[in-house]
């Protein structure tokens, strides 16, 4: 576990303890009201993961490399953007994946429009931030976040 | 007695469809592949340990931001008139937080019950992706500092026009309505005399329990609120109560 998350867990424990101490009927209520709430997207969150381990069998990092690194930009920044919006890899596998790619001269903007999706836009969590947030939020958020991390990363082409 | 059964194994099934799929696949894939989901289950377990690492962090959140804080205090800070002040909080909310953006998505609703505004949300939960301190850091280390602040500052630029344009787009009646309506529909306890009349009525939404009555399911629809109205015009005691908590959202 990291530092940042031992941290959370802290603060997250004494406010608990800070609201039972203020309100301890309140607070059991809310506690009752979060866990149907968590209950409900357990299993989804749960069916997403295996999800993800499913995807990184069948795209894994090195097919991503390929895809990056390919000669035609325009392409190549698209399809990284859509890879990026089906995989779910993790931060620390992602950078170096894409500093390797750039330190051997391979375009920017591809890598980056990789970089933005990979985060922002959740094609595996669609399903579940629909069920939470509504298919309106869900697809424009999602659509949204895909169309400016295409011009994120055209902008930074020109910038750097 | 058997329909029954089927009804209720098919509805256990349209709520957990996703996983039905996920098993599904899984077990195709073990006949026709094994190692390759074997190597699926293997990749899953990072995930796995990254969420139970997160969650309860997550739940407790959830839990003080329901109990603790004041409607009024989420409202000045995260409501529609919250303006810039609000977005840099909503930025800086999501900029700390710990774990992956399905994590968010208790915590942004907890807020949404309590008056947060959608465009605040919509910053919440990509920041909360996007942006994470240990990341950055990352980022610099393997490309460069001068890269990692370049697409920061575009990217923090880019999540408030989505805000904005989000916000204009998506109202709230366009987000699913049940928690606000599981709230607002109760039976006061101590004027319940326990007749069983709203049980009658509606069986899916009432149920009787230690001789009161419960409310077990919120209404889904305007249709079955409607018809839920009748239950409360029929309550004796006038023990059930309907408090539409959108109507007190100042818009």
């Amino acid at each position: 576990m990291d530092l940042f998350t031992i941290a959370f867990f802290i603060i997250a424990i004494v406010l608990t303890i800070i609201s039972l101490i203020k309100d301890k009927k309140k607070t059991l209520t809310a506690m009752k009201k979060s866990k149907g709430m968590m209950g409900n997207m357990l299993g989804e969150i749960i069916a997403i993961i295996f999800i993800i381990g499913l995807v990184l069998t069948f795209i894994p990092p090195a097919t991503i490399k390929t895809v990056l690194g390919s000669a035609n930009i325009f392409v190549a920044t698209i399809v990284s953007a859509l890879v990026g919006s089906i995989t779910l890899i993790p931060a620390f596998v992602a950078f170096p994946l894409v500093g390797s790619l750039v330190d051997v001269g391979a375009s920017i903007v591809p890598a980056v429009a990789f970089l933005t999706t990979l985060t922002m836009v959740g094609m595996v969590t669609f399903p579940l931030e629909k069920k939470e947030f509504g298919t309106k939020f869900a697809i424009t958020r999602n659509v949204l976040s895909f169309g400016f991390a295409i011009v994120i990363a055209l902008t930074m082409g020109v910038v750097l | 007695m058997r329909i029954g059964l089927i009804k209720k194994m098919n509805s256990i099934i349209r709520k957990n469809r996703l996983i039905v799929l996920v098993t599904l696949v899984y077990s195709a894939l073990f006949i026709l592949s094994p190692d390759k989901a074997i190597k699926s289950i293997e990749n899953s377990v990072y995930y796995l340990l990254e969420m139970l690492q997160v969650l309860p962090v997550i739940f407790l959140f959830t839990v003080v931001i329901e109990a603790l804080i004041p409607k009024e205090m989420i409202m000045r800070g995260f409501g529609e008139k919250s303006g810039l002040k609000g977005n840099l909080l909503a930025l800086l909310l999501g900029s700390i937080s710990a774990g992956p953006i399905y994590a968010a998505f208790p915590i942004s609703k907890a807020l949404l019950g309590k008056g947060a505004s959608i465009s605040n949300i919509v910053i919440i939960l990509s920041s909360w992706a996007v942006i994470k301190v240990p990341m950055l850091a990352n980022e610099a280390k393997f490309l460069s500092i001068h890269f990692m602040i370049v697409r920061w500052m575009l990217t923090v630029l880019a999540i408030f026009v989505m805000a904005n344009i989000t916000g204009m787009l998506v109202k709230k009646k366009d987000l699913p309505a049940e928690e606000a309506i599981v709230k607002s529909l109760e039976i006061r306890e101590g004027y319940c005399i326990g007749c069983g009349i709203c049980v009658k009525m509606h069986p899916d939404y009432y149920e009787m329990k230690d001789n009161k009555a419960l409310v077990i399911k919120a209404p889904e629809s305007k249709e079955a609120l409607k018809m839920i109205h009748a239950s409360i015009e029929k309550c004796p005691s006038k023990a059930i109560i309907f408090n539409n908590e959108n109507e007190d959202y100042p818009q």
